[in-house]
């Protein structure tokens, strides 16, 4: 998958980071969002005893979107980080944040519930595996 | 309660009483749900079995996975009442417009949350398969409600079974194929070509027999709720819902569909 070129247009600077460098930090606050120039990225969420992968992201990948969109606070709700090398483009917060913002109601709800449920699910099976441990 | 919004159809509540399915897994659907009140529990079939993967609550969104996805797509979970649920229904032109000329950039994040949603309600179902019963807390707590639905549980089978249209002679028998069951009623599937010059029309009032288990003798009398008629055309589909049964024949219906 290629970087979008509008996404391009988003990107205000780049970040570089090595093999499990720590990009997000589960319950940090912050609200930068990223899009994956190149390399891999898992998403990790900790449970008991370390961390569970919930996803793995390549090259056009968004990352750190999802406290931005949840609309309740901005805390990290995993962990990101780097699987080898990577190269981040940092988009344009304000801008997005702003567009974000003009979204009608409920489009915005829509988006946020899918995230709320994506949050949901992942502490349903993070603790499912605890439970079987 | 209506309100007209322009020259979109218009905003409409419905609703539900606990245990009423509200949007099946694998059915085309468009419409966009928001919990006014109640709860709404999420399940995804495998394995011939319904996982809850959410339980969701007032001001939060049902089926909106398929309109992000586009409205080719069928539903990827079923949403079912667990309490006697009010649901502000959205038709999807309302928001298919203003999605279509969101920024791309949110557009393409929208889309990577489905995706991942997506792969989380697998692995949760997955989970679920393998471990056969929850143990937390939190996941009890959701098997408790579970447990509840259960009670309205829709049973998937394929049973024979034997009907004829009620007051119709004693020797007339039709043979169809019971698909589910639930308390309230069940969905057959018949030949056309074995209706002889019977038409089904809904409405229509049917004795039905059947075996659930090798020994146990069931009847039932249900009326046609609705009918559709196979892709193929040689078979026909109905809805029926239970007009009469003996306390009996309801007993063993009842331990037939306990999980």
């Amino acid at each position: 998958m290629t970087v979008n070129s509008q996404v391009l247009g988003y990107i205000v600077s780049e970040e570089s980071y090595s093999d499990k460098a720590v990009i997000v930090k589960e319950g940090s606050v912050g609200d930068w969002v990223y899009v994956i120039l190149e390399g891999r990225v898992k998403i990790k969420k900790r449970i008991s005893g370390g961390l569970l992968t919930i996803d793995t992201l390549s090259e056009g990948n968004f990352v750190g979107e999802m406290a931005m969109l949840k609309q309740s606070n901005s805390t990290r709700s995993a962990w990101a980080v780097a699987d080898g090398p990577v190269i981040l483009g940092v988009l344009d917060s304000v801008r997005l944040l702003q567009e974000w913002e003009s979204q009608p109601a409920k489009i915005k709800k829509l988006i946020s519930n899918l995230i709320q449920n994506i949050e949901k699910s992942t502490q349903k099976a993070a603790d499912m595996i605890e439970a079987s441990k | 309660m209506t309100k007209t919004k322009g020259k979109f159809p218009p905003v409409v509540t419905l609703n539900y009483s606990k245990g009423d399915l509200i949007i099946k897994e694998g059915d085309y659907g468009i419409s966009i749900y928001e919990i006014i009140s109640g709860k709404v529990g999420i399940f995804v079939q495998s394995g011939g079995t319904e996982t809850s993967v959410a339980v969701l609550g007032p001001g939060m969104i049902v089926g909106e996975m398929a309109f992000i996805a586009g409205n080719t797509s069928t539903r990827s979970a079923s949403a079912r009442a667990l309490e006697d649920c009010c649901l502000e229904v959205w038709h999807p032109a309302m928001l298919l417009n203003a999605y279509q000329k969101m920024p791309e950039v949110l557009r393409l994040i929208a889309g990577q949350a489905l995706k991942l949603i997506v792969r989380m309600n697998k692995m949760v179902v997955e989970l679920s398969l393998k471990q056969g019963q929850p143990m937390n807390r939190q996941t009890q707590e959701l098997s408790d409600q579970w447990t509840e639905e259960r009670k309205f549980f829709r049973k998937m089978v394929s049973l024979e079974c034997i009907f004829r249209p009620v007051n119709s002679p004693k020797n007339l028998k039709f043979l169809g194929r019971i698909r589910d069951i639930s308390k309230e009623g069940l969905q057959m599937t018949v030949k056309t070509s074995g209706l002889l010059n019977y038409t089904l029309t809904s409405g229509d009032e049917l004795f039905i027999s059947t075996y659930f288990t090798l020994d146990q003798k069931v009847n039932m009398t249900a009326k046609i709720a609705w009918l559709q008629k196979g892709k193929t055309g040689g078979t026909i589909s109905f809805g029926m819902v239970f007009t009469h049964m003996d306390p009996d024949d309801r007993k063993r219906l009842g331990f037939f569909l306990m999980p």
